[in-house]
């Protein structure tokens, strides 16, 4: 029993130790966790740029108008090498975010969570090597 | 097989020069390595130190790492987002996760899988930096000014070693070679490394560079890259940005030596020595073992161009210290 | 005098053409022209393509030092044909370039003004496609010289197929995201821009570099720029390090500091 333990906390020490997800910037400083937003829109324009891409969405406010964001989303690098393209998301598409606001009060946010009517994830799939190509 | 079988093979495949004859060679005639050798992650770059000098995972502890990356990989495939997955940071099917490995640390010497101690004057700089704020990477919040992030977040560049050293996402790396030249490309931050092998010196020591100044030769079949006239702005570890934990700063005294060896048809190891008596009191060595993926496709990553966040870091900051003084 | 002056270019120009016609360039190890080492061009086209009187620059501060150098149009027929909009676009471009031309912010430079930046940038021929390395900005792209690939998405510096014809390098440039400017003039090409180069060795120290230009939502029709770029000859001569990300940030992100 001794040994497993020991065994469990080294490989416990050993996932941990893994280099840590570093996106390409701090988010917490970017964005306001005191600002969480829940944006239902529709896509005017994908911005496949590096470090991060941006969706353009406009969002109909309760009062009838019309609020452009932006959301902040991953590597396009890593999108479009899971067969996403320029052509993937058409301007019209209707999108779902879940995220937080700038910091700066501008109509940004980050795609924490960013999904279709259906409730699919967009740009989903692991990049596990090892799983079929089905289910990448 | 034991463990301690695999890790001589693996310690010998590392060390020696590739098995003579095997190793394709170049119209020209040069060992060739060329090809995409993407990086994988998830090999720490520091051995836990209850491993000892133990350099590969047991049957039991590596099947436990695969059962855990499975398990990841299946959270990531799932194509409904979770409803409680709601954070600040992004989330985590948006990163390329590694085929898991038995290597246990990416530092293959000191045989313990550690950082040998740093020299008294780099503990000293260390704490002293910046009127004691630390280097960037260390950073913890504070952006009172854009060189208050490191150089990633900067978008300058990762470095030789951070442009290596597998991270969470574009770890393309591409080798390309002609007569008398190898280039090294990375994918982030758009590097393309060229290294003359014509034993031309190494320009003036007044010229600093943060990708330094290559010069590559042959060993038989492996090619060593001997590397000077750094900068001190960058650092060792992932993205070159010196993030706690990492090796971080090192002098422009640094002296890296690359070597690079076919191990068989799929494998390429990278090693590295790390040798800057300024900071660290003994060289040490990493090896980077990197797999021949022909599918993956190294893209443009233009970081600058885009970094549409480092205004709105800047500006967060003084929007949070408006908030503060009304 | 001035007539001397042309003559003496026609006859240098003749020499170089009669030269180019007898020249075969070394090969490389796949039996293609060699075309690989260092080049820079050695003109004002990235001050401004077309014809231009020697002017001050957009710093008053910098004196003499920032401003401009008169120079000669490698632009065939002199003019860039641009409908009357983006004329107006590029005047634009003009007025605002201290702070919005790309190359002030340190933007990869696009194509075609990677060739003719005043930095040098080096062609590597490798087995896997032509490497071209550009010391600006640290740029560079792979020319494919495989089956033609398409772009998954626009980029600064392109997707790039190359092919031979006999010993001219054809490179055809698309995928390009139409955000880079032409030269400090405020030249510039569109969302649908798309460049077709041709490299060709016409002695041991001259490429000459071709050009043809479109993009019919900013020009009424296709353009050619053409000029020598000329060889490093230096003993040693490499590349070194120009990340100049560092040196724009004051101009990019100053306004947001703490004051």
């Amino acid at each position: 029993m001794r040994t497993r333990l020991a065994l469990v906390a080294a490989v416990a020490g050993l996932l941990l130790a893994v280099a840590p997800a570093w996106a390409h910037h701090a988010f917490q400083a970017e964005f306001d966790k005191g600002k969480p937003v829940h944006l239902v829109g529709t896509v005017t324009e994908m911005e496949w740029i590096n470090p991060h891409s941006w969706i353009h969405v406009d969002v109909k406010n309760p009062d009838g108008s019309v609020t452009n964001w932006m959301v902040e989303c991953g590597s396009p690098n890593i999108m479009l090498r899971r067969g996403f393209t320029k052509r993937s998301l058409e301007v019209g598409t209707e999108l779902e975010i879940q995220g937080y606001q700038a910091k700066n009060g501008q109509n940004k946010a980050n795609g924490s969570s960013v999904t279709f009517k259906d409730g699919k994830k967009l740009f989903v799939g692991g990049s596990n090597p090892d799983l079929p190509p089905d289910q990448k | 097989m034991s463990a301690r079988f695999l890790f001589l093979l693996f310690t010998i495949g590392a060390l020696l020069p590739g098995l003579s004859g095997q190793v394709p060679k170049t119209p020209w005639g040069d060992p060739d390595l060329q090809g995409m050798w993407p990086g994988n992650m998830g090999v720490p770059l520091q051995r836990p130190e209850s491993l000892g000098t133990r350099a590969t995972l047991s049957d039991a502890e590596f099947a436990q790492k695969e059962a855990q990356a499975k398990k990841q990989a299946q959270a990531d495939s799932q194509s409904t987002a979770a409803s409680d997955s709601v954070g600040i940071g992004p989330p985590s099917y948006w990163v390329e996760r590694g085929k898991p490995t038995r290597q246990t640390s990416l530092i293959v010497d000191p045989p313990n899988g550690r950082l040998p101690p740093l020299t008294p004057e780099e503990q000293k700089l260390r704490k002293e930096a910046r009127g004691g704020k630390g280097f960037p990477g260390e950073w913890r919040g504070e952006a009172n000014s854009y060189d208050d992030l490191n150089i990633y977040y900067r978008c300058i560049t990762r470095g030789v070693l951070g442009s290596i050293i597998p991270v969470v996402y574009n770890n393309g790396n591409e080798i390309l070679q002609a007569p008398g030249v190898v280039i090294i490309r990375n994918e982030m931050i758009h590097e393309a490394r060229v290294i003359p092998l014509d034993g031309r010196p190494h320009v003036s020591s007044t010229i600093r560079q943060y990708m330094g100044d290559s010069r590559g030769h042959w060993e038989g079949n492996t090619l060593v890259i001997e590397t000077t006239n750094f900068t001190d702005k960058d650092a060792i570890g992932s993205n070159g940005a010196g993030y706690p934990g990492d090796p971080g700063h090192h002098s422009a005294d640094l002296k890296l030596t690359e070597r690079l060896t076919r191990v068989d048809a799929n494998t390429l190891n990278y090693q590295a020595t790390i040798d800057d008596p300024k900071t660290w009191t003994r060289p040490w060595t990493l090896l980077i073992p990197l797999k021949r993926d022909d599918r993956y496709q190294l893209l443009e990553y233009a970081c600058h161009e885009g970094n549409i966040a480092m205004g709105d870091i800047l500006s967060g900051a003084r929007a949070d210290e408006q908030k503060k003084t009304e | 005098m001035r007539n001397l002056v042309h003559l003496t270019i026609a006859a240098a120009l003749l020499t170089v053409s009669a030269a180019a016609q007898t020249y075969r360039p070394p090969r490389a190890p796949d039996g293609h022209a060699d075309l690989s080492g260092i080049y820079e061009a050695l003109n004002t086209a990235n001050w401004d393509l077309e014809d231009h009187s020697p002017q001050p620059g957009p710093m008053w501060q910098t004196g003499a030092i920032g401003s401009e150098p008169a120079g000669e149009s490698v632009v065939e027929g002199g003019t860039i044909p641009y409908k009357p909009e983006a004329l107006e676009k590029k005047k634009a471009n003009f007025a605002n370039r201290r702070v919005n031309d790309p190359e002030a912010k340190c933007y990869m430079p696009g194509i075609p003004r990677a060739n003719y930046m005043p930095f040098p940038f080096q062609i590597v021929q490798t087995p896997r496609g032509i490497m071209f390395v550009y010391e600006f900005a640290s740029a560079n792209r792979l020319v494919n010289m495989g089956k033609p690939e398409e772009a998954g998405s626009d980029t600064w510096m392109g997707t790039n197929n190359g092919h031979w014809e006999g010993d001219t390098l054809v490179v055809d440039v698309t995928g390009l995201n139409g955000l880079a400017w032409f030269d400090r003039a405020g030249d510039f090409g569109g969302k649908q821009l798309h460049v077709v180069e041709r490299f060709t060795r016409v002695d041991p120290y001259h490429l000459n570099y071709e050009a043809t230009i479109e993009d019919p939502t900013v020009f009424t029709r296709p353009w050619k720029i053409s000029m020598p770029l000329y060889r490093r000859v230096e003993k040693n001569a490499q590349l070194l390090e120009f990340k100049c990300v560092e040196f724009a940030e004051e101009l990019l992100y100053g306004q947001f500091k703490k004051k």
